[in-house]
């Protein structure tokens, strides 16, 4: 028998405070598509990803209704592209972007990641080449999303990729200036990155990853914002320590949703169940927002002193609770600071709360790094790759993931506003320091070494 | 030994338990299963017991109603039929189906008729009316098995027909997912 508690209060996380499965990830291995014949790799990839995913979109809403919990994406995660396709030229390279954009659509998912290199310790011909080719296929494109490695911590930061990427990002933010440099949004750099990661843009399947699997990211911000506010409300006097096994709890509740889900559909499409990962990740909608958890913590606004030490209770209160409510917890696991795609975190960049620098701080406690950044045009490929080499080393020198997903907005400015749409939300510019100086430092290249504390064995 | 099932409702207060299962311990019964509610300020609670050979059920009630007189509670007596197993079949799916909405005449009877119309089995009924318009004051938690061999997007379909001629916000999900997300 259950107690009218326990489903009053299931409802209201349902109805009121934005519970849901933000992605079912179906991860597919490409490895046996690799050929020197381009349209034998198309052929393969098209009919191999079909095979697999052609009942992915019907089952998640099935069991998404049996549930009464939508299952608000679906999504598909393939190998590195630059090793399925090494032995093809970048021109090839488009076309195979071409091709998952095209079966994505086929099988009705919103987003195919996995064009994507792992380049920390050095760039193979085939890695160049998808490199190169990902502004033409990105702008391309709709649902492909790309993502290169440049970095880990027992690896160090290969800064010749890094300088790659900050022309890369330029040149994709020029092609698709009309858009706001749209492309750019499906395009992340990382160090460390995960090989299970269910949310995009930086979702790919690892190289010791099986055939198939099913990776869940859950997501909840709104129900840890709601749980904080009644918290207080019925005793103000709650102190931090209280707070974070409050959010602990309430995260485990929401990764469970995770869990029961992502098992039944794995079950139903026979596919083995990968990880859950049980990050807050915001969306543009009201009551969704990350953000909010500041100001329910008792700060004026995400950004302003005390942001940091905020994060890290509640990235941590959340990555306890939900390691305990799954068997397998994986991919990113923690907040996500998107400013795009977060009303109140990119009101807080428009009133000039949330820097830049403050943003590069926070990452050092958070999951996912300078995310959906969107920064004047005219910031320098040399800058850019700057920001970049930045960000890496916190996640090289502190063994965690950190990303950028940076997007140089073709003729704006600091202040103005850049609109992505849907998911990917909009944003003010925000005003990068030194933005077009010439930057000797990134160009001298070469590979800024792995850090002492890798030498673990 | 012979089955029966015995109803006690009355005004509630402490002791009519242990009155109860006094007597029934001195009339030699055996109590195999129970179940007690408080609704508002009464009680009701059901009794499985099972009476020995030489003890007829008059015997029994009038046993219960001279001691349980004070008490005022109203006793009833009924045969319990013989049945291998439940009326649960095991090709059901437990769901729970929740109702929120203004309060008026005819909530119950009306998402009670759909359950029964489609042969889904109430297992158990929460229902707290606190009156007037706001909907978190009338809340309706029906737990349902479903037969597996039902059309349940015909029933959900249904349901929230008739949810919408009664004002109800109405919601059905897996029983799981509440097991799921509240309990380790």
């Amino acid at each position: 028998m259950l107690t009218d508690r326990e489903i009053i209060s299931t409802l209201e996380m349902l109805e009121n405070e934005h519970l849901d499965v933000r992605t079912v990830t179906l991860g597919i291995n490409l490895f046996e598509c690799a050929s020197h014949d381009p349209q034998k790799v198309k052929n393969k990839i098209f009919s191999r990803i079909t095979h697999f995913a052609k009942n992915l979109v019907a089952v998640c809403n099935r069991i998404g209704e049996k549930y009464g919990i939508p299952v608000v994406n679906k999504r598909i995660a393939v190998s590195p592209i630059a090793v399925v396709g090494a032995a093809l030229s970048s021109s090839q390279m488009v076309d195979i972007a071409k091709t998952l954009d095209a079966v994505a659509e086929e099988v009705n998912v919103d987003f195919i990641g996995g064009f994507s290199a792992l380049v920390q310790k050095g760039i193979a011909r085939g890695d160049r080449a998808l490199i190169e080719a990902i502004p033409q296929a990105l702008t391309a494109t709709e649902r492909v999303c790309a993502s290169i490695n440049v970095a880990s911590t027992r690896a160090g930061i290969n800064m010749d990729a890094v300088l790659l990427m900050g022309h890369t990002i330029k040149q994709a933010a020029k092609l698709t200036a009309e858009k706001d440099g749209l492309a750019c949004a499906k395009l992340c750099v990382f160090a460390n990155i995960p090989e299970d990661i269910p949310f995009m843009a930086g979702a790919y399947l690892g190289i010791g990853e099986a055939d198939a699997v099913i990776n869940m990211g859950v997501s909840g911000p709104g129900v840890v914002k709601m749980a904080i506010d009644r918290a207080l409300e019925a005793n103000p006097d709650l102190d931090l320590g209280q707070i974070s096994e409050l959010i602990k709890k309430t995260a485990y509740k929401v990764t469970r949703v995770g869990e029961l889900i992502g098992r039944e559909v794995a079950d139903s499409l026979k596919i083995p169940f990968g990880v859950v990962d049980l990050s807050l990740a915001p969306t543009p909608n009201v009551g969704d927002s990350v953000g909010e958890i500041f100001q329910s913590l008792g700060l004026l606004s995400i950004g302003v002193p005390g942001t940091t030490a905020a994060l890290a209770l509640l990235n941590d209160a959340v990555k306890k609770g939900g390691a305990f409510a799954s068997s397998r917890v994986g991919g990113l696991s923690g907040a996500f600071i998107p400013v795009s795609e977060d009303l109140n975190i990119s009101e807080a960049v428009r009133k000039g709360y949330l820097s830049l620098d403050k943003l590069e701080a926070i990452t050092s406690v958070c999951s996912v790094g300078l995310d959906m950044v969107a920064i004047p045009g005219d910031t320098s490929a040399e800058t850019i790759a700057a920001i970049i080499a930045d960000e890496m080393a916190i996640g090289v020198i502190n063994n965690k993931t950190t990303a950028t997903r940076l997007i140089p907005v073709p003729g704006k400015k600091a202040g103005d506003s850049a609109y992505f749409g849907g998911l990917l939300g909009q944003s003010t510019i925000i005003p990068v320091n030194n933005a077009q100086e010439p930057n000797r430092f990134v160009r001298h290249g070469g590979l800024i070494p792995a850090p002492i504390q890798s030498l673990t064995n | 030994m012979n089955k029966v099932i015995l109803s006690v409702l009355g005004h509630d207060r402490p002791g009519i338990v242990a009155a109860i299962a006094n007597i029934l311990f001195e009339c030699s019964c055996n109590i195999e299963s129970v179940s007690q509610t408080i609704l508002k300020t009464e009680f009701s609670g059901s009794f499985i017991i099972s009476m020995p050979p030489d003890l007829t059920q008059e015997e029994l009630r009038q046993a219960l109603n001279e001691d349980l007189a004070a008490m005022n509670m109203h006793i009833h007596i009924e045969s319990v039929l013989k049945q291998k197993t439940g009326l649960v079949s095991s090709n059901a799916e437990p769901f729970v189906i929740t109702t929120k909405g203004p309060d008026r005449k005819g909530l119950v009877a009306g998402i009670s008729a759909i359950i029964a119309r489609y042969g889904v089995n109430i297992t158990n009924l929460q229902a707290v009316f606190k009156g007037g318009d706001e909907p978190g004051n009338n809340i309706m938690i029906y737990e349902v098995d479903i037969p597996v061999d039902i059309d349940r997007k015909d029933f959900s379909r249904a349901l929230r027909a008739k949810a919408k001629i009664l004002a109800l916000s109405i919601s059905i999900q897996h029983r799981n997912i509440f097991e799921t997300i509240n309990r380790i």
